[in-house]
This record gives C-alpha cells, sequence and structure tokens, in this order.
C-alpha cells in the first residue's frame, strides 16, 4: 500500500471516528472497561491481602535438649534447603525468653522467679506461601534434634482454604467478565461495521483489495479500543486513588493498596486488552463482508 | 470477450439459478439480459462480475477463466469491470465528486489522475454541475448518472448494469440508456439485465432471454418478447 494511501485511509479513520457508531463504541468499550477495571482493583487487593496474611504465617521449630549435641547450622542449612522457606532465623532459648517477658509485659513479673530457663533453642522459619506450612513443617520434623514445630496449624489450614475458594471465586468473575467484556465490545465494534456495510460492498466492487478496506476498520477498532479503555483507566484510576486515600485516613489499619504504582500493571493490562479486544473485533467483523 | 461454458449456478438453499449456460459475447457489444423475476439475470450477471462463482462451468472474460482467479487476484479483475444498480449504491455520506473519486482512490491513482478524470466523467453523463450535491439531494435519474460515472471513471472493458432504469421513469430511463449507448459507441462493451419492454423494444440490441436459468433465445436486434 502506498504510503499516500495509508495517510488517505488514516484521514478516513479519524473521520469516521467522529460518527456517532463508533462515539458510542468507545462509551460502550469504556463502561466495560470500568467494570473491569473495578474487578482488577478487588483482585489487587484481595492478593495484598492474601499476601500480607500469607507473610505472617511463620514455623516455630523447637531443638530438642536432652542432653544431647545438636548440630544447629546442619539444621539451619536443611531447613534452608527445604522449598518454600524464605528466611530462617535462630532464636537461642534466653533470647525467646526474652520475647516472652517482652510479649508478656507485666504480667511476666513471675519469668524472672524461674530456677532455670524452660524455652528451648529453636528456628524461626518465614514462608512464600501459607499452603508451604504443612509440607515445610513435615519437612524439618523428620531432621535429628527437632523436637517439635508450632505455627497454628489449624489456622493455617483454615486460612489457605479460605484463600482457596477467594481466588477460584475471583478468577471465575473475572473470567467470566473479560469473556462478556470481550463479547460486548466486539460486537459493538461489529454493529459499528454493520453499519457500514454497504460501504464495503462498493470497495469490494470497484476492486478495492482487502487491506485497503481493512485498514482502516482494524484501525478504527483499534482507536476504539485504545481511547475506550485509556479512559476507563482514568476514571477507575482517579475513583481508586481518592478512595484508597479516603479509607486510609478514615480506617488506618485497612490493609489495601495504596501505592498507585503498584496499579500501573493492571491499568496497562486493561489498555492492551481494550486495544487488542478491539482490533481482533473489528478484524473479524470486517473479514465476514469481505466475502463479497 | 465474455464466454460461458455449460454455468449452473445452484445457491445453498437448493434453488437452481442458472442450468448449463452457454454465452459468448463480443467486444463491444450491447446485451440486453431479460426475463421474468427469479429467471437467474442477476445471477448471471454476477458471473461476469465475479460477483458469484458457478457450481459447474467456466466462465472467460477479457481471455482469462474467472472461476480460477485466486482471492487477491479479485479485485485487479474488478477494477476492469464497471457494475451499475438499480439502487445506485452510492455513498450517502460524501458528494458526487467523491464518490466518483472513491472508485479511483480504491484503485490507488494519483491525486493528478483523479483530478482529471472524475470531472472528465461527471461532464460524460451531464452532472459536472451536481459534483458537490450529496446524493440525498439528487433526483432519482440524477443518483444513477453519478452511479454510471463512477462505474466509467476507471475506463472499464466491461460495463454491467442490473436494472439501471428499475426505480426511473420513462423519459429519464431513455436519458440513462443514451448515456449507455454512449459508453457503448465508445467500444466498451455493456451487458444490462432489464425489465424495462420500451427500452429493449426501441433499442434493439442483441437479446438474451432466461427462463428458469436456462437461456431459451439468444436474439440479434430483438425485442422484449419473441415476435412471430
Amino acid at each position: 500500500m502506498k504510503l499516500r494511501t495509508m495517510a488517505l485511509l488514516g484521514g478516513r479513520t479519524f473521520r469516521n471516528i467522529r460518527r456517532t457508531p463508533a462515539l458510542i463504541s468507545v462509551i460502550v468499550v469504556m463502561a466495560c472497561m470500568v467494570v473491569l477495571g473495578v474487578l482488577a482493583a478487588f483482585t489487587a487487593n484481595l492478593m495484598h491481602i492474601g499476601g500480607q496474611l500469607q507473610s505472617q504465617v511463620q514455623l516455630r521449630v523447637l531443638l530438642a535438649q536432652d542432653g544431647a549435641p545438636v548440630d544447629k547450622d546442619s539444621i539451619r542449612n536443611a531447613i534452608r534447603a527445604l522449598p518454600g522457606v524464605k528466611k530462617v532465623e535462630y532464636v537461642s532459648r534466653d533470647e525467646a525468653l526474652n520475647r516472652l517477658s517482652l510479649q508478656m509485659g507485666e504480667s511476666g513479673f513471675f519469668l524472672s522467679d524461674l530456677e532455670r530457663n524452660p524455652l528451648p533453642d529453636s528456628f524461626d522459619v518465614s514462608i512464600a506461601r501459607a499452603e508451604d506450612a504443612r509440607p515445610t513443617a513435615d519437612g524439618i520434623r523428620r531432621l535429628a534434634g527437632v523436637s517439635d514445630i508450632i505455627y497454628g496449624q489449624k489456622w493455617v489450614d483454615n486460612l489457605v482454604g479460605a484463600l482457596r475458594v477467594l481466588w477460584g471465586v475471583t478468577g471465575a468473575v473475572a473470567g467470566l467478565v473479560l469473556v462478556g467484556a470481550s463479547l460486548i465490545v466486539s460486537n459493538t465494534i461489529k454493529l459499528s461495521v454493520f453499519a457500514r456495510r454497504k460501504e464495503i460492498e462498493i470497495m469490494k466492487l470497484v476492486g478495492a483489495a482487502d487491506g485497503f478496506i481493512l485498514f482502516p476498520f482494524v484501525i478504527e477498532g483499534l482507536v476504539i479500543g485504545l481511547v475506550g479503555a485509556a479512559m476507563a483507566t482514568a476514571l477507575v484510576t482517579a475513583g481508586y486513588v481518592g478512595l484508597a486515600a479516603w479509607a486510609q485516613s478514615a480506617a488506618s489499619f485497612v490493609c489495601i493498596v495504596s501505592d498507585p504504582a503498584r496499579l500501573k500493571p493492571a491499568a496497562l493490562g486493561m489498555i492492551v486488552f481494550g486495544a487488542v479486544v478491539g482490533l481482533t473485533g473489528s478484524a473479524i467483523s470486517v473479514r465476514r463482508y469481505l466475502r463479497v | 470477450m465474455v464466454k460461458m461454458y455449460g454455468v449452473t449456478k445452484v445457491y445453498a438453499s437448493g434453488a437452481e439459478a442458472l442450468r448449463g449456460v452457454d454465452l459468448s459475447i463480443d467486444k463491444g457489444e450491447f446485451v440486453f439480459v431479460v426475463g421474468p423475476s427469479g429467471a437467474g439475470k442477476s445471477t448471471l450477471l454476477a458471473m461476469v462480475y465475479r460477483g458469484m462463482v458457478p457450481t459447474q462451468g467456466q466462465v472467460w472474460v477479457a481471455g482469462r477463466n474467472i472461476v480460477r482467479l485466486r482471492w487477491r487476484e479479485v479485485p485487479l479483475f474488478r477494477r476492469r469491470i464497471g457494475v451499475v444498480f438499480q439502487d445506485f449504491k452510492l455513498l450517502p455520506d460524501r458528494s458526487v465528486y467523491d464518490n466518483v473519486a472513491f472508485a479511483m482512490e480504491v484503485i490507488e491513482a494519483s491525486r493528478r489522475d483523479i483530478a482529471k478524470r472524475v470531472p472528465l466523467a461527471l461532464d460524460m453523463v451531464g452532472l459536472a454541475h451536481k459534483a458537490q450535491a450529496m446524493p440525498g439531494e439528487l433526483a432519482g435519474g440524477e443518483q444513477q448518472r453519478a452511479a454510471i460515472a463512477r462505474a466509467i471513471v476507471n475506463d472499464p472493458l466491461i460495463v454491467i448494469a442490473d436494472e439501471p432504469t428499475g426505480n426511473l421513469d420513462p423519459d429519464t430511463s431513455m436519458d440513462i440508456m443514451n448515456l449507455l449507448c454512449d459508453i457503448n459507441l465508445r467500444g466498451t462493451t455493456v451487458i444490462m439485465a432489464t425489465h424495462n419492454q420500451l427500452v429493449v423494444d426501441r433499442l434493439r440490441r442483441r437479446v438474451v432471454h432466461l427462463e428458469d436459468g436456462v437461456v431459451v433465445r439468444d436474439e440479434l436486434r430483438g425485442g422484449y418478447c419473441l415476435e412471430a
């Protein structure tokens, strides 16, 4: 295609976009993308909260204190080598008593009356995901010199179950919204193409090549998708940032994503999604009318 | 210019539009295709501009078997054919000039060529003074003139007209026919499907009569009906 022809088609594309069907398409794309954006913000926060909860899961590995010598370094290395282990911190029995005393505050006065420290040496083990707690604990339990592991097994199991259900529900809803948004956006563009099927038919009859016909429609679809998605992204981002600031000032303990930089991948994803759906939707729709 | 060998067209519904049609049209001929509604006239014309491919048989146009054209060759072939329809098929949001220029834009003609040939085509159909009018502002005959200007602007080998006078009154129909005759006089082959008995009887050109998809009469200087 000649450069001059491309410029001509580019001009025609933007003239077409100013027409009512294209404007309506942009608005529909924007509406779909706003729904998708709200869901993305919800999912981002869910992941954030899940991450926060998971980072709090810690295994306390108690070492045997039956008098036999314990090789702490080899235990530490063996724990580190287990999959899913993020951090291993050694806590001596004195340090453990100290921490307990601090934790108990004034009611820990009796600890100073103890004849000997009853607490064992231990390791605090942080893991990447809560669902790794049980296999990691099983792996550590098999090591020589380990007497017990404390990690709130029931609480962790409940958390893992709850997170699994949440991911599943969010994934299913996101999938449905994504499919729904794709269908609505591509159908809206299809309507815009349908409204101009006569133009396509005439182009075919006067000998226009498929590329010549396809080019303005595909560019139009791309622009509609991009503009609609960008407007929706701006709207959702502005709304979310305002809401997050309000939530932080009203209830600072609420654990939500407040850093705008963390919203960038979702925003970028929305814009790319809008562009791809717009482009493919228009290309598929026009192809139907090219068979003349 | 056009040769058909045993052309049969069966639609997906099972309806047979053409049945073993053999036809030969020479360069520069003016041919009327007549027959009742549903006889296969429009299907026959569509075979010539490759709007359809036959279920059986071969169609040769300007020395090429167009049934065997590859998909990307079809646009190049159509640039050598001008098509005119009963419903004009003009773009309502573009001026007469732009509608005619459109046929040149799609074949990527130079701006200079467009500026030179569009006014000539409009002048030939007598619409030079309405170049900037929108199709909705024109009478039916004028719209058909604009459609004819679009069909001839690329200097086609054949002009195919599918009931071009179907929506026009008798006087305007004769004007359009005179225009098509002028185009034919310049050496362009014209194939026209029509129900217009007056026009066919007055012009006395070759008549191909179709009934139920079969050529029942092919007569030089014929009338609309077979004369005893």
